[in-house]
């Protein structure tokens, strides 16, 4: 079973690597998971991190990679939500990588 | 554009084909097997006026006699109605 | 030009997988940028009723979900009128009501169906 260690927890993660409670997530926890991917979360990786949180708050779903665009150009503009800005962020796979480190569930619809 | 539209369970359980024939297109038609061949005793598939087709194998099976406003197709006249209209919709 | 896909989705939220099905169907083609449609129609009209629980019955919010449509590019919601009124549902608010003629036609427009 894949674990990830955050201070003197363990946490489970599925076979993908994302987090298997949503509850447990916290800000520790996406430090732990982007230095597992060796990325540094910056203030602009939390934005669209919690942009995912109330994302599935709103819709109970992980967004694939369109539909987070979307989103992010709804919510904090088009200079941000455009896939230039989200690639860049996220390694190229801002839908996957992001959802993971937000807490999420893999994104059912990103084959 | 025309439908095929393939129903498979019996209208006397089930609101399928009463559905179907309320959505169903004038160029359109209804394929009736398995359960569905029961279509053949429901009154209103002959008022509706929409082409009609049988499984030969479920009306037999079922000792359903054919109407006369029903044609009845073996497996290679599915095939071949599933090519004449141009898409298929299964009442899954 | 991908075919268009009209997705007809006929069967109420909890009793199966069905609706779930239906709707991750239009999800993943609206990801694609597919031309795609949904239809709720006969029983599948339930989906669209307000203030449901999932949690009562230990499943995924599939209200919640539906919201998401339009930013998966999915514009195209419809929903029986006929349907609507049988089961004495007001008309909803995120799917366009059709009569038969109009659910007809909507067929007609689709170069594929899929009815779940």
């Amino acid at each position: 079973m894949n674990t990830l260690t955050v201070g003197a927890r363990t946490l489970e993660l599925d076979k993908d690597g994302y987090l298997v409670d949503l509850n447990e997530w916290s800000a520790d926890v996406a430090n732990a998971l982007a230095a597992a991917e060796a990325l540094e979360l910056t203030p602009a990786h939390w934005e669209i991190l919690e942009l995912l949180r109330q994302f599935y708050q709103e819709f109970q779903l992980s967004p694939a990679t369109r539909p987070l665009i979307k989103y992010t150009a709804l919510k904090l503009g088009a200079d941000k939500g455009n896939s230039l800005h989200l690639n860049k962020l996220f390694n190229g796979t801002p839908a996957k990588l992001a959802a993971k480190l937000a807490g999420l569930p893999r994104p059912t619809n990103c084959l | 554009m025309s439908t095929l539209h393939v129903v498979s369970h019996s209208p006397f359980t089930d609101s399928r084909l009463d559905s179907c024939l309320r959505v169903c297109g004038s160029d359109d038609a209804i394929l009736l097997c398995g359960d569905g061949a029961y279509g053949l005793r429901h009154p209103a598939l002959l008022t509706k006026g929409v082409k009609v087709f049988v499984l030969a194998e479920d009306s037999l099976a079922r000792n359903l006699p054919l109407p006369d406003w029903a044609d009845c197709v073996d497996y290679p006249g599915f095939v071949q109605l599933s090519i004449d209209y141009d898409k298929v919709n299964t009442w899954l | 030009m991908s075919k268009s896909l009209l997705v007809i989705s006929r069967q109420a939220p909890w009793s199966g997988p069905s609706a779930r099905e239906a709707l991750d169907i239009v999800l993943a083609g609206g990801a694609f940028d597919l031309p795609i449609g949904l239809l709720f129609l006969d029983d599948g009209v339930f989906q669209l009723a307000p203030h449901q629980d999932a949690k009562a019955v230990q499943q995924k919010d599939l209200g919640a979900n539906l919201q998401a449509l339009g930013l998966f590019g999915i514009d195209e919601v419809f929903a029986c009128g006929h349907s609507l009124a049988a089961r004495g549902l007001t008309h909803p608010v995120n799917a366009q009501p059709l009569n038969d003629e109009q659910i007809s036609q909507l067929i007609d427009r689709y170069d594929q169906v899929i009815t779940l």
